[in-house]
């Protein structure tokens, strides 16, 4: 450890060398943490991945610490990180009460701090963020094109998860550019299993509704209980699901035959993990990746699947190349994962 | 008068709740509302059917959320990573949901961990458990392998149909065949229950096991079975979900159990019982359902759903234990 330290220091000493002080990779060895509030579920497991792959890339030491949905624990587990004497720390989602002072804390410690989905309120701290306005907006532009200006609409929605009022914002401007949508119905839960809570809802709704032909249910399982319902209903020709996020049991979904699953706007979660660690790298090695770093959406649509025959989410990344790797926090030295 | 109320107060409340839906939401009061109704709650109303079977010998089951969920995955897992076939998928279900039961069982009769404990214990473990071959991630075709390689088996359409073949009845394509499930067992339970010697002995066990064992019945044999009985119940339950998704969902299941525990609950108070009993279960279930599906249709957020399936269950219990006075453990 010691002899890392020391190989580490005469590193940082050779780039103070005058006209050679370009930034340059972090040495490897360098420990960074990874401090999670959210964990259960596909899209948090890809993330880790990306998150696992891009620091053995890149040769950086992960240490992963999990609060489980736990705000004080999460904000413990900083300083956990702070004394196991890492030299970054990925915050990855959370409150901004009980993180912003933790996140300080690190800061003062002298350590690089970058977070995820998690507004920390800290100048010194990117933002990592997927966009979820945009999310919302290559869908619902589809399901304009798909469907002209007009039609009557479901939307699943529930209020008071970030990314959700992030999406709503999105979905209301579009109901006050374009009069002729009309919003019939709102619904939603996040009762486990989600899916099939969404489905006994969307049953409901789409009997007391009949007119609705378009449902924007802007988070994956969302679209799945409703799939369900319209399978059920035997609605699935006249219906079309506009979603955002994506994994492989949704591609399944989205290309049976006669779905009504016909877009969604995702951003790859393994991609928003590499770069999560590639911004906290740049910061190591004394660049600046900028107050917020947005990794962009991809819209893929079912004709799309079906058409590159794309199965699951490792083919999707081989055949949509903007889906596979994001251009940012990008620098001349940086490693990215064997693909 | 107070009679009539404790015995018959609960069902005119619902018949209340249906004329005020059937006015107030168009499309309440049609054959296809009703069986979605009943498909809306037929996974928690098995479910409730199992519990119930433990409440009736003074016992309580936790961990039938997890059990169904476990089933959830194991069934999801039999036919995408073995490429098993839907029979084949379904006994390791049941297999499984009642070997979970009897270490339950065992434990709390044999081993003397409370009931509450033991279970709320067996819960956690399946949670666990049920993520562990995939590291967490929801099964589905397609998905890659620890090991490389992606998964190649597909859920069997035979195992699908369980989730979502419909019956022609009155209309064509109308009745699901998880509702059929539903009733059948409700049916099932209830026979056992209320007509068997081995359902009045477990009742007799739930009052007074000291005397039931005086009596000469193996107490310890039908707790157990108790249990047994619950946790296949709460597999049946998980292969209908997984039936009805199409895929292998990472989820906690405590929604699954809290509803289930609230319908089994509400039951105690259905023509003035008391005690658990397989219709009011059944009853119980079908009331939250209609509550939640004739709220949807009338566009109320989640938020009210739970406090009125919160206010519901305490006018059941207040039903049950301050108006026919009988006090117990409910639990």
């Amino acid at each position: 450890m010691l002899s890392r330290r020391m190989f580490a220091t005469a590193a940082a000493a050779a780039l103070l060398v005058p006209g050679l002080a370009a930034a340059e990779a972090p040495a490897a060895g360098t420990k960074i943490a990874l401090v999670r509030y959210l964990s259960t579920g596909d899209f948090f497991q890809a993330y880790l991945s990306g998150v696992e792959k891009q620091a053995e890339a890149l040769g950086l030491e992960l240490q992963v610490l999990d609060s489980r949905q736990d705000a004080a624990l999460q904000a413990d587990m900083v300083d956990q990180a702070i004394s196991l004497g890492v030299e970054g720390i990925i915050i990855q989602h959370g409150l901004t009460e009980s993180m912003k002072e933790a996140a300080q804390r690190a800061v003062d410690a002298g350590i690089k701090v970058v977070a995820f989905d998690v507004d920390v309120e800290n100048e010194a701290i990117p933002q990592i963020e997927q966009s979820d306005r945009d999310l919302a907006r290559l869908a619902l532009e589809q399901a304009i094109e798909d469907n002209g200006d007009s039609f009557t609409a479901g939307y699943v929605y529930v209020p008071g998860i970030a990314p959700l009022d992030r999406r709503d914002e999105t979905w209301k401007e579009f109901k006050a550019r374009y009069p002729g949508i009309t919003e019939k119905a709102m619904f939603g839960t996040m009762d486990n299993p989600i899916a099939n809570s969404v489905a006994n809802q969307a049953r409901s709704v789409l009997s007391a509704n009949p007119d609705i032909t378009v449902m924007f249910a802007p988070y994956d399982e969302f679209a799945k209980g409703v799939k369900i319902a319209v399978d059920e209903a035997g609605m699935g020709a006249d219906m079309s699901i506009y979603s955002a996020d994506i994994s492989t049991a949704d591609i399944a979904a989205m290309r049976e035959p006669g779905s009504a699953w016909k877009a969604t706007a995702a951003t790859n979660p393994a991609v928003v993990g590499e770069v999560s660690v590639r911004s906290l790298a740049m910061l190591l090695g004394g660049e600046d990746p900028g107050r917020s770093v947005i990794v962009p959406p991809t819209l893929i649509t079912q004709t799309q699947l079906n058409e590159q025959d794309i199965k699951s989410m490792e083919e999707l990344a081989a055949k949509l190349p903007a889906f596979a790797h994001a251009e940012v926090a990008m620098t001349p030295w940086m490693k990215l994962p064997p693909r | 008068m107070r009679d009539f109320a404790i015995r018959y107060g609960f069902l005119i409340l619902m018949i209340g709740l249906i004329v005020v839906f059937g006015l107030s939401a168009p499309g309440f009061l049609t054959p296809q509302s009703a069986v979605f109704i009943l498909q809306s709650v037929a996974i928690t109303g098995i479910l409730a059917l199992g519990v119930t079977c433990t409440m009736v010998v003074d016992g309580f089951d936790l961990s039938i959320g997890a059990v169904a969920t476990s089933a959830l995955m194991l069934s999801a897992y039999a036919q995408v990573i073995w490429g098993l076939g839907a029979i084949e998928a379904v006994l390791m279900c049941l297999a499984m949901g009642a070997a979970v039961g009897l270490a339950n069982g065992v434990m709390i009769v044999k081993l003397r961990v409370p009931d509450l404990l033991a279970t709320l214990g067996m819960m956690f473990v399946l949670i666990g458990l049920q993520r562990i071959p995939t590291q967490g991630n929801s099964i589905s075709t397609g998905m890659a392998l620890p090991g490389g390689g992606s998964a190649t088996g597909t859920f069997d359409p035979l195992f699908l149909a369980l989730g979502r073949l419909r019956l022609d009845f009155i209309l064509p394509r109308l009745l699901p065949l998880s509702v059929v499930m539903l009733l059948v067992i409700a049916l099932l339970v209830w026979v056992f229950l209320e007509t068997t010697r081995h359902g009045r002995l477990m009742y007799a066990i739930g009052s007074n096991a000291q005397a039931a064992a005086l009596a000469g019945t193996n107490v310890d044999r039908y707790r157990i079975a108790a249990y047994v009985i619950s946790g296949t119940l709460a597999s049946v339950g998980g292969v209908l979900l997984a039936a009805r998704l199409g895929r292998g969902d990472v989820a906690s299941g405590n929604n699954l159990l809290l509803d289930a525990v609230a319908a089994a609950l509400i039951g105690f108070a259905v023509l003035g019982a008391g005690k658990p009993n397989a219709f009011g279960t059944a009853i119980g279930a079908l009331f939250v359902g209609i509550l939640l599906q004739g709220l949807t249709m009338l566009n109320a957020p989640y938020y009210t759903q739970d406090f009125i399936k919160g206010a519901v269950l305490i006018v059941a219990l207040v039903f049950t234990f301050a108006l026919s006075g009988r006090a117990g453990r409910p639990a």
